[in-house]
């Protein structure tokens, strides 16, 4: 069988010939390849054709698709600028006023389309010309929203979710169960960061809102209702039993496409730039998928993760010991890959390992979308960092890594947290059943 | 070396077939709440919904791949390439190609060869619906047909472009998207949907909402 020098040999080839700026996949698909030649021989390169039909035709992963038109079709379903008006009227009267709104509005659009660049652009062009207007910290505003929008693939609906759940054949509805707590968690201790910064130097926080009486703001409700509607019928439906995840995405089509309609912005162009959007994302994430498909196949036959787990066993680490080598592992990776790639290249090898030194696979899951979290935020690559910047539009990239600090921190100690007390992960989707 | 008409007729082609994935998408939503409702509320139930989502969703990606490669999606990582010279990115950029092209082929080659055992047994799906698997993996090949071609034209064109020494043509057409483009798909993209200046005073607008 193979050798752990051997296995971390290929990693680096893979590594290598992503930064060579090979295309993501054909890097993944390459090494396993090289792993089949090498030691097991061509008949079982050639079953590839079964991987890919089994991959292409899996009911599980037609998730994929569905909860990205979902999204789109809520993100141009016109909801986004009075949703964040109308959290704005609840939440700006806090020591910190729109920058609560800021992570508050993120999350909940993050969680609704998925995507952290589209978040950070849209709310970012509703939201930045307001600060500059009130002598907010232009910093810590930056910061809430690179922060915010990560927030998105924690919170369900989260297509990486959908991923490490098929590749690790983990159970999909307990780890969109298990991202609500935490992710409810993390976007509390930000608003706490906030608040906690804006008593401390309540400069930065700009001019005082000005009080909206009562009842303009239970009106403003109103507007909260299409996202929560959304968000109900998809994870009610998961939690109840009546519907698998990719059900609930179905049903949720269905609901943003009524949604849109009232709205009245249902046309047949509107429909076809959903598709075509909808069509693009998948066809990325999925020929990546079907390529770690058949790299956590040829890894499996190998028996390279009994070996990793001997390896790691015969260094003398202990499961903390691991799992704060992963944080490490990561947190490096984070600097050189992008997101979902870092995930996808990752699970077949890690999460196998992970399991036999006894962590729960969905705990592990909510463990790696927090450390994706961390590395969207990340110098001197993190995605976020550049569409914020990018939104902005001036300025140097400098002062939006600065602002994110503080949250970076938050969510390093939050990783900390869940470490210490896995529990917050797991206790809701134990109580599911 | 390749006329521009191929390449606006493989965008219509390509751009038709993401729409028809989109519709297909729908028309399998529409399906499933059905399915749901039905066997929720009435015990009814229409059998094989999940099997014709998997098929949707094979031969969605497969003619979407064409697409997304023409729309430079296929995800890439520039954080290295970026710093090179514009000379050392060329030969890179052009080597991407050359292997996303071989590995299109191979996967090509590959599910012709799983169709033709399917045809080979006669083989039906193990599911109600007994569909013959050969239906829906004929599609499938075709649409992984469609991204080979497009991948080998492309990586030929990117190979002639640095035999020839057009450095800048070549790295302008094949580089890898920074974040900078992503953004700006974005922005264009949900652009129409949020006006930048229009709720600069959230609380007022809340305001308004009485």
């Amino acid at each position: 069988m193979i050798g752990a020098f051997e296995v971390l040999i290929g990693f680096g080839i893979m590594l290598g010939m992503m930064a060579a700026g090979i295309h993501v996949a054909v890097a993944i698909f390459s090494v396993a390849a090289l792993g089949t030649l090498m030691y097991l021989g061509t008949p079982l390169l050639y079953s590839f054709g079964d991987t890919l039909w089994g991959t292409l035709n899996d009911f599980i992963l037609t998730a994929i698709p569905l909860f990205i038109l979902l999204g789109e079709l809520l993100l141009r379903s016109g909801i986004t600028e009075r949703m964040y008006s109308a959290l704005s009227v609840w939440l700006n009267r806090m020591p910190g006023g729109l920058l609560h709104t800021n992570i508050g509005a993120s999350s909940v659009f993050a969680a609704m389309s998925g995507s952290s660049v589209a978040t950070a652009a849209t709310i970012g062009t509703v939201a930045l010309p307001a600060f500059a207007e009130r002598g907010y910290s232009e910093r810590l505003a930056l910061g809430t929203l690179a922060a915010g929008a990560t927030l998105g693939i924690l919170i369900p609906p989260s297509i990486n979710m959908i991923i490490y759940g098929a590749i690790t054949n983990t159970s999909i509805g307990k780890l969109f169960i298990a991202g609500i707590l935490p992710g409810l968690a993390l976007a509390g201790a930000f608003m706490l960061a906030i608040m906690a910064f804006s008593l401390l130097r309540p400069e930065v926080a700009g001019e005082r809102e000005p009080r909206v009486p009562l009842r303009a703001r239970l009106a403003s409700l109103v507007d909260l209702l299409p996202p929560a509607f959304v968000f109900a019928i998809v994870i009610g439906s998961i939690y109840s039993g009546w519907a698998t995840p990719t059900e609930a995405a179905a049903l949720g089509v269905v609901a943003a496409l009524l949604l849109a309609a009232i709205n009245r912005k249902l046309t047949l162009s509107m429909l076809h730039e959903c598709f075509l959007s909808m069509a693009r994302t998948t066809a990325m994430i999925m020929l990546i998928i079907v390529a770690a498909f058949f790299l956590n196949y040829i890894v499996g036959i190998l028996g390279i993760p009994h070996t990793l787990t001997q390896w790691v066993a015969d260094l003398g680490l202990s499961p903390l010991g691991l799992i704060l080598a992963l944080v490490i592992f990561y947190l490096v990776l984070g600097c050189f890959l992008e997101t979902l790639s870092m995930m996808i290249a990752t699970v077949p090898i890690v999460v196998p390992m992970v399991v036999q030194f006894g962590f729960d696979p969905v705990w592990f899951g909510i463990f790696l979308v927090i450390m994706m979290e961390i590395s969207l935020i990340t110098p001197p690559i993190g995605m976020n960092l550049y569409v914020v910047q990018g939104v902005r539009g001036r300025g140097s990239i400098s002062d939006v890594m600065i602002g994110s600090l503080p949250f970076l921190a938050i969510m390093l100690a939050f990783v900390a947290l869940i470490i210490l007390w896995p529990g917050l992960v797991l206790w809701l989707p134990e109580a599911m059943g | 070396m390749l006329p521009r008409n191929p390449y606006w007729l493989a965008r219509s082609l390509a751009h038709g077939a993401a729409v028809a994935a989109g519709y297909a998408a729908l028309g399998l939503s529409l399906l499933i709440t059905f399915e749901v409702i039905a066997r929720k509320l009435f015990n009814f139930s229409l059998q094989g919904v999940d099997e014709i989502g998997g098929y949707v969703l094979a031969i969605g990606v497969s003619f979407s791949f064409a697409y997304a490669l023409l729309h430079r999606a296929h995800t890439r990582v520039d954080v290295l390439m970026a710093r090179l010279p514009a000379v050392l990115q060329a030969p890179l950029n052009a080597a991407a190609m050359l292997m996303l092209a071989a590995f299109s082929l191979f996967m090509l080659w590959r599910a012709i060869e799983t169709l033709h055992e399917t045809l080979e047994f006669g083989s039906l799906a193990s599911t109600p619906l007994q569909t013959p698997l050969w239906i829906p993996q004929s599609l499938w090949v075709i649409g992984l047909g469609v991204f080979a071609l497009l991948t080998s034209l492309l990586a030929l064109h990117a190979l002639a472009q640095l035999v020839t020494g057009r450095v800048g043509a070549l790295n302008r057409d094949y580089g890898p998207r920074s974040a900078q483009d992503e953004l700006d798909e974005a922005q264009q993209d949900y652009g129409g949907s949020v006006s930048p200046t229009a709720p600069a005073t959230p609380a007022t607008q809340g305001g308004d909402a009485t």
